[in-house]
């Protein structure tokens, strides 16, 4: 089970992304396609990751190409950073493993009109206070207890739930993506299991990759993106990363074991047995689609929670209230989900499902869902980075339209595995590092930091300058670390 | 017996055992390596039961560990010995272990799945092997 590299064919379309020919693999129905630039394209050649790739291709019902992200890695049955459409009209599929184990995974920003100044001087102190507030690590439980009609309310509403609960604000719900609710979430298909796992886990952080930070602008490469987003150099905003928890991992685990042998079933063969699927319009991917929204509109309610109980911490910590902070939600984005969206394809408008795993929306100037405040400079992508390097703030172009279904990166993507990256750490303080480049960083468990050292992963302002000069989302700010919290 | 490998982002945990019981016993107590750092520690003093259905080796494996993992979730039960017998159709097995008690027992990784990916149950010379990637 050793890293092998990929020594496939990839061909260069042009100075920002590479093909995998039709003619590669016997099954493949479209190309593939990577976005990518000279420099990551040697890195990307290092795992499996353009493999799968092909094999996503074999998908019916597969629009176009199987696509993949600068910040492509491994992953199960598709790669991270994988993008695809299928069209139900024909024949097309919905594949769990398209949308990951941890549904909904995403990330919001928040921002206030508190500057550098005002934070660091007692930054250790705010950060401890966000550690001590946030729930965070491996089987640690929330404050916010639901039971069992409460937590289908949830799965029903997403975001909308809390909203009645006096969790959340109108203007919370209007910058979330879909609102913060999938309609048509069908909770009745969330397993017992998966409530279970769920039912205090909702307002808890989990673990990983997943953080709170505070951080600073400290580049604006787009004036006016950043001025209608309340942004500016020098102010202190919250970044939120964290998906559906152990219910969303449930979700997905009751999926793959529904799906077993299903695609023999409907006649569909596979070149791996983690791309298992079902057409859209069976029962089965009716099914899967019904739980899957049920579990992102989970996880909109854990980042709601996660958000309220970070603003609680500052309004007591800054003796002000956070509405007088300005602690408005700027935007929050999904990067593991399947939509149902309208895309035009050679030429007619088709609706298919767009399945984007560690891969995110960048909807441009102009389209519907871009919330009206943004609608001129096109809808708001977040970017989280590693904890010693930058975050990004991107908005969508209309290049993502004609290229990738809608779709950007993520992030960063790792090159280290946990278990190197926690090798390379022994004997090192990595708070200590941090804390030497003014981040303030506190983990429940040393070895979260320790994987999640910056070696471990790519530069992501690499990544962003690719999907920049794709014309897939354009650079609006970079956002520093300041503190970081972690399971 | 087993070792834990590693995998990209995860882990992986490989069994070799003289028979299938054995194998299945030894994947029982890697996934807890995993899980707890000192699993020396974990007092075998609470009886758990379980039985499994299924046909196909390997998923009956991916089964056994995805249940262990949900009573560790939900529970909050870790498990120090397992008694496992297999059948046609499945297995029966008792775990014993303890509620977790974080004053003794340091939790080490957060297991979120099992995962299919290079699933592998086959015999090996006398006896078998297994390897299962679990995501963490």
């Amino acid at each position: 089970m050793t890293k092998q590299g990929y020594h496939g064919p990839l061909e260069k379309i042009d100075d920002f992304c590479w093909r995998i020919p039709k003619q590669y693999k016997a099954g493949m129905k479209v190309e593939g396609r990577i976005f990518a630039d000279d420099r990551l394209v040697e890195q990307i050649r290092g795992d499996q990751a353009p493999e799968q790739v092909a094999n996503v291709a074999f998908l019916p019902g597969i629009q176009i190409a199987s696509l993949a992200m600068p910040d492509i890695h491994w992953g199960y049955g598709f790669c991270i950073g994988g993008v695809c459409a299928t069209d139900p009209e024909e024949g097309g599929v919905i594949s769990p493993g398209g949308v990951g184990y941890d549904i909904n995974c995403g990330v919001r920003l928040v921002r206030s009109n508190l500057r550098r100044e005002d934070v660091e001087p007692r930054l250790t102190q705010l950060v401890e206070a966000l550690f001590r507030r946030i729930p965070a690590g491996v089987g640690t439980g929330g404050p916010y207890l639901f039971d069992n009609k409460q937590l289908k309310q949830i799965l029903a509403a997403g975001s909308q739930y809390l909203e009645a609960q006096g969790l959340a604000t109108p203007g919370d719900i209007e910058h979330t993506e879909a609102g913060g609710r999938l309609p048509e979430a069908d909770p009745e298909k969330v397993s017992q299991r998966a409530l279970q796992r769920g039912s205090d886990q909702c307002g808890t952080l989990g673990s990983g990759n997943h953080f709170l930070e505070v951080q600073v602008v400290d580049q604006v490469c787009d004036e006016e993106a950043a001025r209608v987003m309340g942004l500016e150099e020098g102010r202190v905003c919250v970044m939120i990363h964290s998906g559906s928890r152990g219910l969303g991992y449930q979700v997905c685990d009751d999926a793959l074991r529904a799906y077993r042998n299903l695609p023999a079933r409907y006649g569909i063969s596979l070149p791996d047995r983690q791309l298992a699927c079902a057409p859209l319009e069976s029962p089965e991917g009716q099914d899967y689609l019904g739980a899957m929204r049920a579990a992102a509109n989970f996880a909109w309610a854990n980042r709601q929670l996660l958000m309220w109980q970070a603003r609680e911490t500052f309004a007591e910590f800054f003796g002000r209230s956070w509405e007088s902070l300005q602690m408005g939600l700027i935007y929050d984005v999904a990067h593991n989900i399947a939509k149902i969206e309208q895309h035009v394809i050679e030429g007619k408008p088709k609706t298919v499902c767009v399945h984007r795993k560690g891969a995110t929306r960048a909807f441009p100037p102009g389209h519907p869902e871009v919330p009206a405040q943004f609608r001129s400079i096109g809808q708001p992508v977040i970017i989280p980075g590693d904890m010693g390097r930058s975050s990004w703030v991107l908005v969508g172009r209309p290049g993502s339209m004609e290229r990738s279904f809608g779709t950007t990166c993520h992030g960063a993507g790792r090159v280290m595995s946990r278990t190197a990256a926690v090798q390379d750490a022994k004997g090192r303080r990595i708070d200590r590092e941090l804390a030497a480049q003014g981040i303030i960083a506190r983990a429940r468990s040393w070895k979260g930091l320790a994987e999640e050292q910056p070696a471990a992963y790519k530069d992501v302002s690499l990544v962003v300058e690719v999907v920049h000069q794709a014309g897939l989302a354009s650079k609006v700010a970079r956002l520093r670390p300041l503190g970081v919290v972690k399971g | 017996m087993y070792e834990v490998f590693e995998h990209t982002a995860d882990v992986g945990i490989r069994i070799r055992a003289g028979d299938l019981k054995g194998l299945f016993e030894e994947a029982a107590r890697g996934l807890f390596a995993i899980l707890v750092a000192n699993l020396e520690a974990v007092r075998p003093v609470q009886e758990t039961r379980f039985r499994l259905e299924g046909e196909r080796q390997d998923d009956l494996l991916f089964d056994w560990l995805a249940e262990l993992l949900f009573v560790f979730d939900t529970q909050r039960l870790v498990f120090a010995t397992f008694q496992v017998e297999l059948h046609p159709r499945g297995l029966t097995a008792v775990a014993r272990g303890e509620p977790i008690d974080l004053a003794r027992h340091q939790l080490n990784a957060e297991v979120k799945a099992i995962t299919y990916h290079g699933l592998k149950l086959q015999r090996d010379g006398e006896g078998w092997v297994a390897e299962v990637i679990v995501d963490l």
